[in-house]
């Protein structure tokens, strides 16, 4: 059976007498959320056509890994996803687990899902931030919330930098485990500053439910309806918001996520309000996970294999894997076609932003200029992953 | 002798005091925002940032002035003009203290509201003369913004008017020695909540500031703009603000009237009229900004007939209390 | 099939529309305008979170990955770099380089260059470091005009490492870290570290 075609639609408006607008939302935009090029057609201040250009920071992953070992690809693994570095890694490695059939115990898997689950805390707190701060401006009432999601991240940052030295790209996974193992005293600093986040998502949360301004921005707008998210193959809290109860942690569980008791959010309206709920009671969720995967983590090594001593140290036996991991933005997959030696063969990225920016054309037409940040901020891009 | 030399002197004392003002205003609302969001402001320049404002204009007058090729060279270059002119204009009427003023009009209001109101011209020049999309854009929604907040601005400021009965400024502020207007019964609340509301909107402040969203239209009208005409045009715009804050002062808060020696007064009108722009600073940087059609549908359905049936209840109001011998 | 159920305009709006509540409730709308202010004026006067840097140093955790090193031994204090050159071919971005000198009882390196400008700071040369030759500091102060200063040479690299403070990590630290564990790990970890 052919795979259904997908074509946008192209929204003919049937104003009278008015002149088209080919406007171009640049690369160079303070709302772009990386590098985004957008060409807007436009008739007054109604969005009629998104044409969306992307590229602009390919650095040519997928070919580089081909020329890096197992060991050497997880620090450069960080960059795709330079925002929620670990779950890159995490797919990156657990994919040559899968393939070499390598275990891993069972410290090193609730110490990765105490790092997943932190990094999509502070993934969710930019996207909070810079939302904000697109939809209220550098100068104004966005930018406070943004400097105080940032101020909230650091507190997570200062926690992964006395865990393993860096605060945005690490190394922290490897084939077989993890590099590091937490430090004393670094469980209960980590307790303390999930119990400051979690109430000051409380403050963030007061500060903008039912607030009449941030209401009518986000209610109503980008509505993706249920049909529309299962056929064009969005993933992460854009899914969980239109009403498709999907999280792959429950759906197909990985490194001991069957453990955790924890709730999957999900709102049925579709608009970039239903979206902000959806993560803002993930939150919540991750901290959860957080404080019980402390409270039991087990004795033992950090990982199966032993520390590295060179750099064809680890070599995956022949095979093929597909392994997906869900991080902050959605499905992150890793392909990695491995061929014996210490080097993959292959490595293909599925980057959940790239998949999720394909809804654009399907839910701008018809919205206001001033939508359009609102949507791509709800949409949360990172173009790391987009174009890797 | 002083008679003729005085209306010489007082508009450039005025005009110099008022540029002084309008740049350490700057430094104000920077610290205060900066405060609300847990960190410093200007810290380096000077002690604790005060020789910032100083630095900034000295670096936008050695900066290079850019001029785009396509753009309409004479509208370009007049728009700052004309639109920093009508916002400084609008301190020749307002009184400093009983006497103390540049030309206390008969009809300072009117005056006060017809010239702020004419740096909407200024504004469109900036969008059409910069052959820029994103300025055409902000230029547009800019006219349809002040357009429609103009009148809530004239309806609200009328009510202290007909409060006072006279359009005298100086009158306005004599009829308060009794009872700022702000504390009268509930019209006067609501009149200085609906005057705060359309002077942000009128102005183009946050979360009003749609014309100039650096998240989507990148500065709008003043994306063009370099080194000392976008100095002007940030002098205007704070002057237009200063200007609104010190009259919300005159119009409610009593102006000069406060405890202490007379030759306090104008501290005190400097003190009120700070205290009016902190709060407008305030709700600047505590909201996110509302979309073009959704600020016009406040303007037209909520804000202006609310205005209209607010001076209707206080014409009402003093007329019946007239009556009533009070 | 799908094609066709996709929304057109007229879908977008009517979903838009019928998603909008209609906020008309004054209260609500008062008190949620006066709660966001109050926010915001609450944080006026909680203390600023800036860090006068460079005024006030910061205080580096102690795996912080800064500047990389060479160091000398403890007892012998020559220098611990062998010119194995694992640390250059683990290098992602391969920054290192070395020439081996041989000698009778032990190997040096001839020249050891580290270009600063590319390293990606991943640690992974000090993890496969037999001898903990190179190490990484707490500092990462090395901010330059000329790029061509942080083109490190051997001897720059020697100084950087007495200048500074060491971070925990070295090679063999890592490597017990890592590997299945000689004694119980979490004896092994209190014997080593200094908290965090």
């Amino acid at each position: 059976m052919s795979a259904p075609t997908v074509t946008p639609k192209r929204v003919e408006l049937d104003y009278t007498g008015s002149e088209r607008l080919t406007m171009n939302m640049g690369p160079q935009h303070p709302s772009a959320h990386g590098v985004f090029r957008a060409v807007l057609t436009l008739e007054g201040e109604t969005v009629i056509d998104v044409d969306s250009v992307i590229g602009y920071l390919h650095r040519c992953h997928e070919k580089l890994s081909e020329t890096l070992t197992y060991a050497q690809y997880p620090s450069i693994a960080s960059k795709t996803d330079y925002v929620a570095a670990m779950t890159s890694e995490f797919a990156y490695v657990r994919a040559a687990e899968v393939i070499g059939k390598f275990e891993v115990p069972k410290r090193a898997q609730y110490l990765r899902v105490i790092t997943a689950e932190l990094q999509r805390v502070a993934s969710h707190l930019l996207w909070l931030g810079t939302w904000c701060m697109d939809m209220g401006g550098a100068l104004g009432g966005g930018a406070t919330i943004f400097l105080y999601c940032i101020r909230e991240r650091e507190l997570i940052l200062d926690l992964f930098e006395s865990l393993v030295g860096a605060r945005l790209l690490y190394g922290f996974f490897q084939v077989g485990g993890v590099r590091y193992d937490i430090p004393s005293g670094w469980a209960d600093s980590c307790r303390q500053t999930v119990d400051v986040i979690d109430q000051r998502i409380s403050e963030y949360e007061r500060m903008l439910e039912n607030n009449p301004f941030f209401m009518a921005r986000a209610q109503g707008v980008g509505v993706i309806s249920r049909e529309l998210a299962e056929s064009v193959g969005i993933s992460g809290p854009l899914l969980r918001g239109s009403g498709v109860a999907w999280d792959l942690r429950r759906a197909d569980p990985y490194s001991s996520y069957e453990d955790f008791e924890f709730k999957v959010p999900v709102e049925t309206a579709g608009d970039c309000f239903a979206r902000y709920r959806v993560r803002m009671v993930e939150f919540r969720e991750s901290l959860k996970i957080v404080r019980q995967a402390l409270d039991k983590l087990p004795e033992g090594p950090i990982s199966s294999r032993p520390g590295l001593k060179s750099v064809a140290q680890t070599r995956v036996p022949k095979g093929e894997a597909y392994v997906r991991v869900e991080g902050a933005r959605g499905e992150v997959g890793c392909y990695l076609v491995a061929d014996g030696s210490a080097k993959p063969y292959r490595m293909k990225w599925r980057g959940a932003s790239f998949s999720n920016l394909a809804i654009l054309p399907h839910i701008i037409p018809g919205h206001k200029v001033a939508d359009i940040v609102a949507i791509m901020g709800s949409v949360d891009p990172v173009f790391g992953e987009v174009d890797r | 002798m002083l008679e003729l030399v005085t209306p010489l002197i007082a508009p450039i004392v005025v005009l110099h005091v008022v540029i002084g003002i309008v740049t350490y205003v700057t430094l104000l609302e920077r610290k205060f925002a900066a405060r609300m969001q847990s960190r410093i402001g200007p810290y380096r320049v000077g002690y604790h940032g005060v020789l910032q404002p100083i630095a900034d204009a000295v670096k936008l007058m050695m900066k290079e002035d850019v001029v785009p090729t396509a753009a309409d060279k004479p509208v370009y270059n007049l728009a700052p003009i004309v639109f920093l002119v009508p916002c400084m204009f609008i301190f020749a009427t307002l009184p400093f203290a009983p006497g103390l003023g540049v030309a206390d009009l008969n009809i300072g209001v009117l005056f006060f509201l017809a010239v702020s109101s004419m740096e909407i011209v200024g504004l469109f020049m900036a969008g059409w003369g910069s052959n820029n999309k994103y300025a055409l854009l902000s230029a547009m929604r800019a006219v349809n913004q002040v357009i429609s907040y103009d009148l809530p601005f004239v309806f609200s400021a009328l009510i202290p008017v007909v409060l006072a009965g006279s359009l005298k400024l100086s009158d306005i502020a004599a009829a308060q020695s009794g009872l700022w207007f702000i504390f009268y019964p509930v019209i006067g609340q609501l009149a200085f909540i609906a005057f705060i509301v359309s002077t942000v909107a009128a102005e183009n402040r946050a979360p009003f500031d749609i014309l100039e969203a650096e998240s989507e239209l990148v500065a709008g009208f003043r994306v063009e703009y370099s080194g000392m005409k976008f100095a002007l045009i940030q002098l205007g715009e704070y002057a237009h603000i200063l200007g609104a804050s010190f009259l919300g002062a005159l119009l409610f808060l009593g102006a000069w009237s406060g405890p202490g020696p007379e030759w306090l007064g104008p501290i005190w009108f400097l003190i009120k009229a700070m205290l009016v722009f902190l709060l407008v600073t305030w709700v600047r940087w505590s909201f996110v900004r509302i979309r073009v059609d959704q600020i016009l549908a406040l303007s037209w359905k909520a804000l202006l007939p609310a205005t209209l049936l607010l001076l209707l209840a206080t014409a009402v109001v003093v007329v019946w209390r007239a009556n009533a011998g009070l | 099939m799908l094609g066709s159920e996709l929304q057109t305009v007229e879908q977008v709006r009517a979903l838009r529309d019928a998603r909008r509540t209609d906020g008309t409730n004054v209260f609500v709308i008062v008190r949620a305008i006066l709660s966001a202010m109050r926010m915001t004026a609450m944080n006026l006067f909680r203390k600023p979170v800036t860090v006068h840097y460079p005024e006030k140093p910061r205080t580096y955790p102690d795996r912080y990955r800064g500047l990389l090193a060479l160091v000398y031994e403890k007892d012998t204090e020559e220098e611990a770099c062998i010119g194995c050159r694992l640390c250059e071919m683990v290098c992602p971005p391969a920054v290192i380089k070395v020439e081996m000198l041989k000698g009778e009882k032990r190997n040096y390196a001839k020249t050891f260059t580290l270009e600063l400008y590319a390293c990606e700071f991943c640690e992974l040369c000090v993890q496969v470091c037999p001898t903990d030759a190179i190490v990484m500091m707490k500092s990462f102060d090395l901010a330059t005009a000329d790029r061509r200063e942080l083109l490190l040479d051997k001897d720059r690299l020697h100084a950087i490492g007495l200048q500074h403070e060491q971070s925990w990590a070295t090679g063999n630290k890592l490597r017990d870290m890592q590997g299945p564990p000689k004694m119980a790990r979490t004896e092994h970890a209190a014997k080593e570290e200094t908290p965090a």
